[in-house]
């Protein structure tokens, strides 16, 4: 019953005309983002946090919500109509929405993508719903030591699991890291790494960073590339995007999978919404009885992935709003978001701020319900306006990185900051960096050292403590596995290597 | 990539050794446990292992050669042109004012970088300049740097 009345007090937040326009507004932008090429999510929601200042933590909130989970749904369009992803997470749709695209069955891609993926986003609200009251209330009994080994395991795993590049993703983490070491020490009151700048004894702030990696950065990488986008042209009213009855007899069962799949992978901190559609592709070639139509069209490539990486985008915000815990570089701006608006993310969050949690759940159920009407009977919009020439888009990119970094402090010292960013996220991103992590760090390191510190003063055996309590235990190997993983998989490439040498 | 790597781990290195020396003014430890400067040691520390082992692993035979990862011909000049028009907004924002230097920014961005036409250009300039000054000025009430014409 107390759900009930938490979903009650919800709705009464979530359903003001204002929060009801924030929604709207958030999951129509989102939409723009995910299918404009050169933006992601964590660049629309890093550039329009600025325009969420003076409002109410839980207004904003919904609004960045909406772009979040809203641009998972555009990823699709411009995949399936373009051949690029918006997005990563919308990469493995090109394979065979766009091969449906060249078969003039661009309308049933588009109108059953956004069908399982609203179907997954309001599964993924629900499970969010009943799991993470739970998992809050069971965090809420954390000491320092628990939480210290929880931050452990989120930027350990964040930064281990991005592939290839983990040393580099390593480096980025302690990069943030060293950047949240600058300002005000918390416990002590010294002013570390300042210079005498006053401006730095607030330390490095994470909004201009967070715009200069992700919005300028991003934005860079795009102005050496741009050359025009050849859209297909064709009908994309309801009629022709709403899926035949054959199509849903082939897709049903690959959203269902796509969706639980997406939602458990998306809780995982450091997988996120792109592997979660590239398992969900992964699994349905495996289930299908013509896995030889994968890669020429065939619908379920389509649905299974896109139900996943919305589902993920709602498991992403269980460990984020229940242990302060972001898993993705979106999650990561939004948790910086919550700090920045004065709000403590962690368990207590639902103790403190219940109207601020169950208000943005409620309202994820109306942001995916007007998302489905938007992407079955508005693509024409969104298709419009990906004819938008890329320089322009580039300008006011840039334009709003500027006034949007002012904006925070109303001065242009964080323009500053923001164009040095600006310049390492290009060189990041080129370099196969992780900007993610760096702001993760960044974002978790002044609460990781104080969790640290308190632990520590607390221990009589040192960081024995961290392996002498049960949960923090478990944390930490697992933390320690993360860093693991990437070693032994190195070494084991290079004896492999070692053994075939190569024939030249 | 090797080189870059080469360069990145030197300089990752620097910085690491930076960090540690700088951090020593700060005390690791105090009466009540770890102080300000417990961290930043063991970070420097951290930074410096991983720098090692970025050096090591680009100078691995096996390690992938240089890409061409830098842009070169069009692409470096177009990337060049975007990012001198964006610092000169910056430095000359507060002498001409955000929402003037928003416009003659649009201006340049389109019509001297991107060859665009004149019509377009003045268009764009001036809705952007306008769409930034309800957004921002009107609605937020950014305080933003004003030039001689009041905004």
């Amino acid at each position: 019953m107390e759900l009930l009345d938490n979903l009650l007090l919800g709705f009464g937040v979530a359903l003001t005309p204002f929060n009801v326009f924030m929604a709207v507004a958030g999951v129509f932008v989102g939409t723009l983002i995910g299918a404009l090429p050169g933006i992601g999510p964590v660049s629309g929601v890093a550039l329009l946090l600025p325009l969420t200042f003076g409002m109410s933590p839980t207004s904003a909130v919904i609004m960045l919500a909406g772009i979040y989970y809203g641009s998972m749904y555009g990823g699709t369009i411009t995949s399936v109509l373009i051949n690029t992803p918006g997005e990563s997470t919308s990469v493995v749709t090109c394979l065979d929405g766009y091969q449906m695209a060249l078969r003039g069955r661009a309308g049933p891609a588009l109108g059953i993508a956004a069908v399982g993926s609203f179907i997954a986003g309001s599964f993924g609200v629900l499970m969010l719903m009943f799991m993470a009251p739970v998992l809050a209330s069971w965090a809420l009994s954390f000491g320092p030591p628990e939480t210290f080994a929880l931050m452990f395991l989120g930027l350990t795993t964040v930064t281990g699991l991005t592939g290839e590049h983990a040393l580099k993703g390593f480096i980025s983490m302690v990069l943030g890291l060293m950047l949240a070491m600058m300002g005000l020490d918390i416990i002590s009151g010294d002013a570390r790494y300042t210079f005498g700048y006053p401006e730095l004894l607030d330390g490095v702030e994470f909004l201009p960073v967070a715009i200069g990696l992700f919005g300028l950065g991003e934005v860079l990488v795009g102005a050496e590339q741009a050359t025009d986008t050849r859209i297909l042209e064709g009908r994309y009213g309801f009629r022709e995007v709403w899926p035949r009855a054959t199509d849903w007899v082939r897709s049903r069962m690959a959203i269902v999978r796509g969706t639980l799949l997406g939602f458990f992978v998306g809780i995982l901190p450091g997988a996120g919404a792109t592997i979660a559609s590239f398992l969900a592709y992964t699994l349905e070639h495996r289930c299908s009885r013509h896995p030889e139509e994968f890669g020429k069209g065939a619908i379920e490539g389509v649905a299974g992935p896109e139900a996943a990486n919305n589902a993920a985008s709602a498991g992403a915000l269980v460990p984020m709003l229940t242990l302060g815990i972001p898993g993705s570089g979106t999650t990561a701006v939004l948790l910086g978001g919550l700090i920045m608006w004065g709000l403590q993310p962690g368990p207590l969050l639902f103790v403190k701020n219940p109207d601020f949690v169950w208000g943005l759940i409620a309202s994820m159920w109306i942001g995916n319900a007007v998302l489905l009407v938007l992407n079955v009977a508005f693509i024409p919009i969104f298709v419009r306006a990906l004819k938008v020439p890329y320089p322009i888009l580039m300008a006011f990119v840039i334009v709003f990185c500027i006034t949007g970094a002012y904006a925070l402090n109303n001065r242009v010292w964080d323009i500053g900051v923001m164009l040095v960013f600006g310049a390492l996220g290009y060189l990041m991103k080129k370099l196969y960096y992780s900007p993610a992590a760096l702001v993760l760090a960044l974002v978790l390191g002044p609460l990781a050292e104080r969790a640290l510190r308190q632990s520590l003063i607390l221990s009589d055996r040192g960081v024995m403590i961290f392996f002498a309590r049960p949960i923090s235990a478990t944390l930490m190997t697992l933390g320690l596995a993360a860093i693991a993983v990437p070693v032994v998989r190195s070494l084991w490439r290079a004896a492999r290597r070692r053994q075939r040498p190569a024939t030249a | 990539m090797s080189r870059a790597d080469r360069i990145g781990g030197i300089l990752f290195l620097l910085f690491a050794v930076w960090f540690g020396v700088a951090g020593r003014q700060y005390p690791y430890w105090s009466e009540t446990g770890p102080g300000s400067g417990f961290l930043p040691f063991w970070l420097s520390l951290a930074m410096g292992v991983l720098a090692v082992l970025l050096l090591v692993s680009a100078a691995r035979p096996g390690s992938a050669g240089d890409e061409a990862w830098a842009p070169r011909g069009a692409s470096l000049v177009r990337i060049a042109a975007v990012a001198v028009t964006t610092v000169l907004f910056v430095l000359l924002m507060e002498q001409v004012g955000m929402i003037v230097g928003t416009g003659l920014f649009l201006f340049v961005m389109l019509r001297l970088v991107e060859r665009h036409s004149l019509a377009r250009s003045l268009g764009v300039a001036v809705g952007g300049a306008a769409g930034t000054y309800l957004l921002f000025v009107h609605w937020l009430r950014v305080p933003f740097p004003t030039g001689p014409f009041g905004f």
